[in-house]
């Protein structure tokens, strides 16, 4: 089948792809441009493992068709550092051992990421309903919720 | 998971995208948010050969108060419209089914129009092609039988949409663009009563808005479900009230949300409702709960939002 044209911006840089049309974002990050972090879990949008921010917004990536989102802007886990210095709230997961397996994790911190852009402050209750959108099978969730609250005063 | 091929188009006007439609004869389907339509592909539970993009499509994206009534385009984004002012002030139901619907990051990608057109949904169909087939084809998927119920006559998958009870007790109506023109119907009549294909709608029609009186209502929305974060509905029931007069209605049981009216809110006519709630609720074992279960949670959700609607009148 043809292949479509495509131009992002991942992480700050451009990028030009020829993808096909039934090619999904997750399968673009992760297969043509080698960004490892955002990860497939469930595939069906349930989980939130695969979320990555497009033009700001969260989405799942595995629901999304790379052809979608030509011309957007994608941030992945990835790009969350700036230099040699980690995200704020990469700092706080590592501080609080809200990390367990990690298979969650990117997709936690993109979720929360979205929430404080548009929160800086969040409360305890507007977190944890931010972070439903994800599962995390560790269950691990009152640090990564102490975490993003963590992340909120810096 | 793979999707299966497909080509894909993005369509700039609802003229553009019913005659592209058209010239698939039938085999491409509509693409708004995707948080329904992606996962049925995956699954296999649909091929088309072409996906038609909507969100491009400017007049899709507005929200707009026109002579009584508001106007709400298709491709507006959940989570759009759970903060949008006039929702929150006069149709409190809708505010709460949307708040209820999915999680916050699938209210950012999903629509309104794609909501309401969501596929019913089964436990024995909504899985992969090998698991589902293996006990033979359902009605659902284009065979002679139905694999929950021995004998049935007809397919029993459950209508989920959170939002579409709530919008019927607003009393809702949905403009609807195809190749024979526009026509504007209440949306509780777009529903075909067989799972298999649940709605009345034309090939290649589009639901291009959503239409709600702008009357300020008190309402409210209950919901069962398994898991709070994101579940969808087992049963739900939405209502909505004005002056003394209560539409209530039903969904999650069944290919088709059931509305009753209630002009006087009073014990009996309460008590009255519920009863007819809980008659006409056939669920079947095609989710997580029990048959039984759900069928008494109709008569009970319908009688706890009353009351609910009664003591805070909504938010």
């Amino acid at each position: 089948m043809k292949t479509m044209k495509v131009t992002i911006e991942v992480n700050n840089e451009k990028s030009v792809l020829q993808v096909r049309p039934y090619e999904t974002l997750l399968e673009t990050l992760r297969e043509r441009l080698a960004l490892t972090g955002a990860k497939e879990s469930c595939g069906m949008g349930a989980c939130g493992a695969c979320t990555v921010l497009v033009n700001g917004i969260p989405l799942r990536s595995c629901l999304v068709l790379t052809a979608e989102v030509d011309g957007a802007e994608i941030t992945t886990i990835e790009g969350l550092k700036k230099d040699e210095t980690l995200h704020p709230l990469q700092e706080a997961f590592m501080e609080k051992g809200a990390v367990q397996c990690g298979f969650c994790t990117s997709g936690m911190i993109m979720t929360a990421k979205a929430l404080l852009d548009r929160n800086k402050r969040p409360t305890k209750k507007e977190i944890i309903r931010t972070i439903s959108s994800n599962i995390c099978r560790c269950t691990g969730y009152k640090k990564i919720i102490e975490a993003v609250e963590e992340a909120g005063k810096k | 998971m793979i999707l299966p091929q497909f080509t894909y188009h993005k369509a700039q006007s609802v003229a553009g995208a019913i005659a592209l439609h058209k010239r698939y004869k039938g085999k491409a389907r509509y693409l708004a948010g995707g948080t329904d339509l992606i996962p049925l592909l995956k699954l296999r539970l649909s091929e088309p050969a072409a996906l038609i993009d909507l969100k491009g499509i400017e007049e899709l994206t507005n929200v707009t108060r026109r002579k009584g009534f508001l106007i709400i385009g298709a491709n507006v984004t959940l989570f759009a419209l759970r903060n949008n002012p006039i929702v929150k002030e006069y149709f409190p139901a809708l505010c709460e089914s949307l708040d209820a619907t999915a999680c916050e990051t699938l209210q950012m990608r999903g629509t309104i129009g794609g909501n309401i057109l969501q596929d019913t949904r089964c436990i024995q169909y909504n899985k992969s092609l090998e698991w589902r087939t293996a006990r033979g084809l359902c009605f659902k998927m284009g065979g002679k039988a139905c694999n929950v119920v021995p004998n049935a006559k007809a397919c029993f998958s459950n209508y989920c949409s959170d939002n579409a009870p709530a919008l019927i007790t607003l009393s809702a109506k949905v403009k609807l663009a195809g190749l024979k023109g526009e026509r504007t119907v209440a949306l509780e009549k777009i529903f075909s009563g067989n799972g298999r294909t649940p709605f009345t709608i034309e090939p290649g029609e589009i639901l291009a808005a959503i239409i709600i009186p702008l009357k300020k209502t008190k309402g409210v929305y209950e919901k069962l479900r398994v898991r709070d974060s994101m579940d969808y509905p087992l049963v739900d029931a939405a209502v909505s009230v004005t002056g003394n007069m209560a539409r209530v209605c039903i969904g999650g049981i069944g290919p088709v949300p059931h509305l009753y009216l209630l002009k006087n809110m009073n014990e009996n006519t309460v008590n009255d409702a519920a009863e007819r709630a809980y008659a006409d609720a056939k669920p079947v074992l095609n989710t997580t709960l029990s048959a039984a279960y759900r069928k008494k949670m109709a008569n009970t959700l319908l009688k706890r939002a009353i009351r609910r609607v009664l003591k805070e009148g909504g938010r």
